[in-house]
């Protein structure tokens, strides 16, 4: 087994840290899926390409600007005119992406590992990405499945509400490792847990 | 002024006792206390000094209008000057001290400034420290000398030097409806806006929500206001679409209806708790605005205004009825309209002696007469108070009849230790005079108030000049139901409101004449004579008069003196209040911490980017360089070695057997598409669509003014798929170089750029050896040169990882590029550190990498600093005549061929000693008088290939001045001496080295 190291494994030190007077208000983890694959289409080929991405995920996507789903370990969501970011928890998806879109329909891009994922969950998880971000992140505006590319000072990063209080966060791998200690600094406030 | 506390009443939590210092005395107060009503309930009357004649100075308002008892707050010993006493609520140990005295705040030695306060009017410095026309204290030599000696006598509180370790942060917040103000129109707006399903936030900058109705003395519905509000506060608490902000300042209103505010999260408290901030800087993003922001007492301008005892009408009332002081004993009250007779019951109610009621009108209104009937007040109508009696606290007013003009000679003395003043009152309209709404003047309120809406903000409340609480209920409600989309009439009844109803509308009168000090701006010491001085030298316009007088740019922005001052300018100049105009507020409406708005980047200023094998480096011993916002090691120094002494060890291992860098760092931008091959072609000088599969091609990129943009090699991994590399630094400007000519002027083109630059580690194997190493670990593949010939891309495994390589070089040797999925990264670049043991491979850093690219005479940043062209750099060799790219058109101006442009050239010092990057290139030496630069160079190193100290350079006309001499000068570094101009291709100009 070939190691694979990912750039949060120095700090992710799992237990509750800084305010555990308070409620643990949300748990920080690192999701790791297999494949994370980016998929575009073309101006006359979105449509296909959102077929592509339900025949492979089961996961069907309306044409809206972050428009996604989620189901257990599989996730697609909008990320820009007519592009998508998918995660899956199984390796390979590129390739299989690739065997059913040709270069006339889109574009499939392995970000496996380029990109990081990290998961925050809990009561004040909208709390704690209201610190860094400019979105409105209540229920009502970003439900379930919902994604947004957007970016905390240098650090572009793209967004998926997976449940009620559960967020997904793709970061570029070489930055990871400071988001992930600058959401922890901001989650010493309400507390939080490295799962 | 004899304050005391009442023996009940108050919101304040009695029950429990805060012990804190002023000056280094203990004091006690309660729960809910600022520090000005706890001063005030200790009988404390002293609070400060005045900015510029050192007057004492004691309490005007109850709230953040207070322009003169300012203190310094001291936490963990980083003192924070110029608060507000009335803003600042009290902790168990905090630590106040009062400003602008010495040693002491009862003797002040600064106040000697007012035996010459004649000579300190508006201006003084202006007109004082021009300086004579002779000499030594030539012109403004005078103002330099004299400006250390003013420098420490100006301002008020002092900043200490501890660096503050408090905790900042930004939070961001989205809602319906923003509710600025929480008094009963605000309370009102908030609930019927929350009730119609909108996400609302109400903001009130005072620790307890309900504004006025905390210290009224009015029922609501049978209440009192308080509980009424209380009840209120309650609802919107439990209700999950309402967010309430306490001890929050709105102090900014921009486009968009996005508005700033500040929450001092932490201040009242002894210790926040873990990971809170001090403050919180909420950017606000609201659909509609409900201003309900109240209005402001004005007090009256009269010869010593300023002494401590005098405070505003509204001000009594609230340390009355809110924090349970009685703020005298024996009480005056000195107004122009009606509302101040209402203080004038509180304070009766409290237990005071209203001594006497002063009402610069012959008549008053029945409900005025009745309420001073019923305080047992003398009522002094058609009168007004011509001075101040007392040192340092008040004593009593003399008081002499008025016609509305100026007093006559019938003077008295009323006999008191605290003087209520009301001069009427001004809506406090800041934010929606930032958000661009012309304020206009109302003549029966003698102020400026809203125009209607232009924007998607409201008002309710005293914000519009509406003084009565039933009537401000009403336009609460209303306000908030049209901010959250309700446009149909309200059918419920208004509040029932019972108490002191009285009509708001003051008589025109700002000013009482008399001799001596008369304050309008008290923060800045500005006095009504100040105001017709600036007249008098010419300040007409009311912009200029607040500048030249610095009326109104104190921290509380004026908030109890622009419209006294306009007034006064108005009466000098002889025309209407509106005609001379008003300035417009600017953020921030109240005082805004530096750290709120700089929040938190936690660890630096900017984030860290670390490539897969940071950790390898680190753990290697590697002295990390921060390269933009990578760190990248620059060496991996042995002990004792000197950082040249390593990076020559480490370029000399790989001219002689091999090395191993980390390049992960390069751009990388996965082109996809069908046209992906047309838009390489666009995009760079040379042509990318005959390059066939699993070849790369060095390329170079212009912008459109023609200038060299950017190079690197991109690779071809299939039709209709390429890798493109950039330089590490430009990588992002060249991403957004490809995307805008993709959305913009190409947008037929089928072409998706991706940045792929963390998909991939890469590992750069360079030396004679290096084939060996490869040989020793990759499977799947050959690498012989037949394989894998110069610029060939081939795939296979290391240690069981899929690899992609491609043969390049940028040292000049044979080289190879290893590229691998991110994560295992550190796995590859091991197996590549274990092949190469047996080879002697030598993990190399920047500076080895600059050298090996100097001896090489290869350009990068340095050279292509966005001045340079093609012809400039020798790549002419890579301009396409047979197509079209992005700065063809431009690339060949007449400026861009002059002979004598700089141009790349090597450099040899004569002396063999080290020069800098940004030295001088000159044709003749004098060290003392620096001839003219003919260019400077780029970068320089020791080369152990060539024994010697090497340089580049961008010289004038550098290629026709090869084989010359010159003179390198650096006088900021005293480096002078002799070098030698040569080509720019130090070592192997054939390369034979890099063909293998």
């Amino acid at each position: 087994m070939v190691d694979t190291v990912s750039p949060l494994e120095p700090v992710l030190n799992r237990g509750r840290f800084a305010n555990t007077a308070a409620q643990t208000g949300v748990v920080i983890s690192e999701p790791a899926p297999g494949s994370i694959v980016q998929l575009a289409a073309w101006p006359d080929t979105d449509q296909k390409v959102r077929e592509a991405i339900a025949s492979v995920l089961k996961l069907n996507l309306d044409n809206s600007p972050g428009a996604g789903a989620v189901s257990g370990h599989r996730a697609a969501f909008n990320i820009a005119p007519r592009r998508y970011l998918l995660a899956e928890e199984d390796e390979g998806l590129a390739e299989r992406l690739l065997s059913i879109v040709p270069a006339d329909v889109g574009s499939v891009t392995d970000l496996s590992h380029g990109r990081t994922a990290i998961r925050i969950d809990g009561e004040k998880s909208e709390w704690i990405l209201a610190k860094f971000f400019a979105v409105d992140f209540s229920l009502a505006r970003f439900p379930v499945g919902q994604g947004v590319s957007t970016s905390h000072h240098d650090i572009f990063t793209q967004i998926q509400r997976r449940s009620e209080t559960t967020f997904d966060l793709y970061v570029f791998r070489s930055f990871a490792r400071s988001f992930w200690r600058s959401l922890c600094h901001a989650s010493e406030e309400t507390g939080y847990e490295i799962r | 002024m004899t304050s005391t506390r009442i023996s009940m009443g108050g919101r304040i939590d009695r029950s429990r006792v805060i012990n804190f210092t002023f000056d280094g005395k203990r004091f006690a107060g309660h729960p809910g206390d600022t520090l000005a009503s706890a001063l005030l309930a200790n009988g404390v009357s002293l609070f400060g000094r005045s900015f510029k004649y050192h007057r004492p100075r004691g309490v005007l308002s109850a709230g953040v209008d207070e322009p003169n008892a300012l203190v310094t707050i001291v936490r963990d010993a980083v003192r924070e000057p110029n608060l507000p006493a009335t803003t600042v609520e009290i902790y168990d140990g905090l630590i106040a001290e009062s400003q602008n005295r010495y040693p002491s705040l009862q003797f002040d030695v600064g106040a000697v400034n007012q035996l010459a306060s004649r000579f300190l009017g508006a201006g003084f410095y202006y007109k004082t420290f021009m300086g004579p026309k002779i000499w030594p204290l030539k012109g403004t030599r005078f103002w330099m000398f004299c400006e250390h000696f003013i420098r420490r006598a100006a301002g008020l509180g002092t900043a200490g030097l501890e660096p503050d370790r408090s905790r900042y942060e930004r939070m961001n917040a989205f809602c319906d409806v923003l509710v600025v103000g929480s008094g009963p129109a605000g309370l009102s707006a908030a609930k019927a806006a929350a009730d119609q399903g909108a996400n609302v936030i109400m903001a009130d900058i005072d620790a307890r929500f309900g504004g006025s109705a905390n210290w009224s003395e009015e029922t609501i519905d049978g209440a009192p206001a308080s509980e009424w509000a209380s009840a209120i506060v309650q609802q919107l608490a439990t209700m999950p679409n309402v967010r309430l902000l306490s001890r929050t300042s709105v102090w900014g209103y921009y486009d968009s209806n996005t508005l700033a505010a500040l929450e001092r999260v932490s201040d009242h408290k002894t210790r926040p708790s873990f990971g809170e901030p001090r403050h919180r800087h909420w950017t606000i993003r609201a659909g509609h605005v409900v201003l309900a922001t109240g209005a402001f007492e004005r007090p009256m301008v009269f010869t010593g205004n300023d002494l401590p005892g005098v405070m505003l009408a509204s001000a009594g009332q609230r340390y009355a009825n809110e924090f349970g002081v009685l703020i005298g004993r024996r009480v005056a009250l000195f107004t122009n309209n009606d509302t101040a007779y209402g203080a004038a019951l509180a304070l009766k109610r409290a237990g005071a002696t209203i001594a006497a009621i002063i009402d610069v009108r012959k008549t008053v209104s029945d409900t005025a007469r009745s309420a001073a009937a019923e305080c047992y007040a003398e009522l002094i109508t058609g009168y007004a108070v011509q001075t101040t009696e007392g040192s340092k606290q008040l004593d009593g007013v003399r008081i002499q009849q008025f016609d509305g003009q100026r007093t006559t000679e019938r003077e008295r003395l009323v006999e008191a230790d605290c003087l209520l003043v009301s001069g009427g009152w001004s809506p406090a309209i800041h934010l929606a005079s930032q958000a661009g709404a012309h304020p206009i003047w109302n003549e029966d309120l003698q102020a400026f108030l809203p125009p209607p809406p232009t924007d998607k903000w409201v008002g309710a409340g005293a914000f519009n000049g509406t003084f009565d609480t039933a009537t401000a209920i009403d336009e609460g409600l209303s306000a908030g139901r049209t901010a959250s989309g309700n446009t149909k009439p309200r059918k419920t009844k208004s509040s029932v409101v019972e108490g002191y109803k009285c009509q708001p509308n003051p008589a025109p009168v700002f000013e009482i004449k008399g001799k001596g000090k008369a304050f309008v701006d008290f923060q800045h010491d500005v006095t009504a004579d100040d105001v017709r001085l600036a007249h008098t030298e010419g300040f007409t316009s009311v912009e200029h008069l607040k500048r030249y007088t610095t009326l109104g740019m104190a921290t509380d922005q004026g908030k109890t003196s622009n419209v006294p001052g306009m007034a006064i300018m108005a009466e000098t100049i002889g025309k209407p209040i509106p005609e001379v105009g008003s300035t417009r507020f600017r953020p921030p409406f109240a005082p805004v911490s530096v750290g709120a708005l700089a929040a938190e980047r936690f660890g630096d200023l900017k984030p860290e980017r670390l490539t897969p094998m940071h950790d390898w480096h680190i753990d290697h011993g590697a002295t990390m360089y921060g390269a933009g916002l990578w760190y990248r090691p620059m060496i991996y120094g042995l002990k004792g070695e000197t950082v040249e002494q390593a990076y020559v060890r480490e370029a000399r291992a790989v001219r002689s057997g091999v090395g191993i860098v980390d390049v992960s760092t390069l751009g990388k931008i996965a082109v996809q598409g069908p046209d992906a091959a047309e838009f390489l072609d666009r995009v760079y000088t040379n042509m990318f669509s005959t390059l066939p599969v699993n070849k790369a091609r060095y390329g170079m990129m212009l912008r459109e003014d023609g200038f060299v943009m950017d190079d690197g090699t991109t690779w071809r991994l299939g039709e209709t798929e390429f890798l493109m590399t950039t330089t590490t630094a430009n990588a992002g400007k060249v991403m957004q170089h490809l995307e805008y000519f993709l959305d913009v002027v190409w947008p037929d083109l089928k072409v998706h750029v991706t940045s792929v630059t963390d998909q991939w580690a890469g590992a750069a194997v360079a030396g004679p050896r290096s084939r060996a190493v490869l040989e020793a670990c990759v499977s799947g593949t050959a690498v012989d040169n037949a394989a894998l010939p110069f610029m060939g891309i081939v795939h296979g495994e290391i240690a069981g990882v899929k690899v992609m390589i491609c043969r390049l070089s940028f040292s000049g040797e044979l080289a190879y590029e290893v590229y691998c999925g991110a994560n295992s990264g550190t796995h590859v670049w091991e197996a590549l550190i274990e092949a190469g043991k047996p080879h002697g491979i030598t993990p190399y850093g920047l500076e080895a990498l600059g050298t090996l690219r100097i001896e090489k005479g290869h350009v990068t940043g340095a050279e292509i600093d966005g001045r340079t062209t093609a012809h400039d750099l020798h790549l002419d060799w890579l301009l396409s005549k047979k197509k079209p790219f992005i700065g063809s058109a431009m690339m060949n101006r007449e400026g861009l061929q002059a002979e004598d442009r700089l141009q790349l050239v090597g450099i040899i010092p004569l002396d063999n000693l080290p020069i800098n990057g940004g030295a001088h290139i000159v044709e003749e030496l004098h060290e003392s008088h620096p001839s003219d630069s003919i260019g400077h160079v780029t970068a320089m190193c020791y080369s152990p290939a060539l024994g010697k100290y090497i340089a580049l350079a961008l010289v004038k006309a550098g290629k026709s001045r090869r084989g010359s001499r010159a003179f390198v000068s650096d006088p900021l570094r005293k480096r002078f001496g002799p070098v030698e101009i040569v080509s720019h291709h130090f070592f192997d100009p054939e390369g034979s080295r890099l063909h293998g």
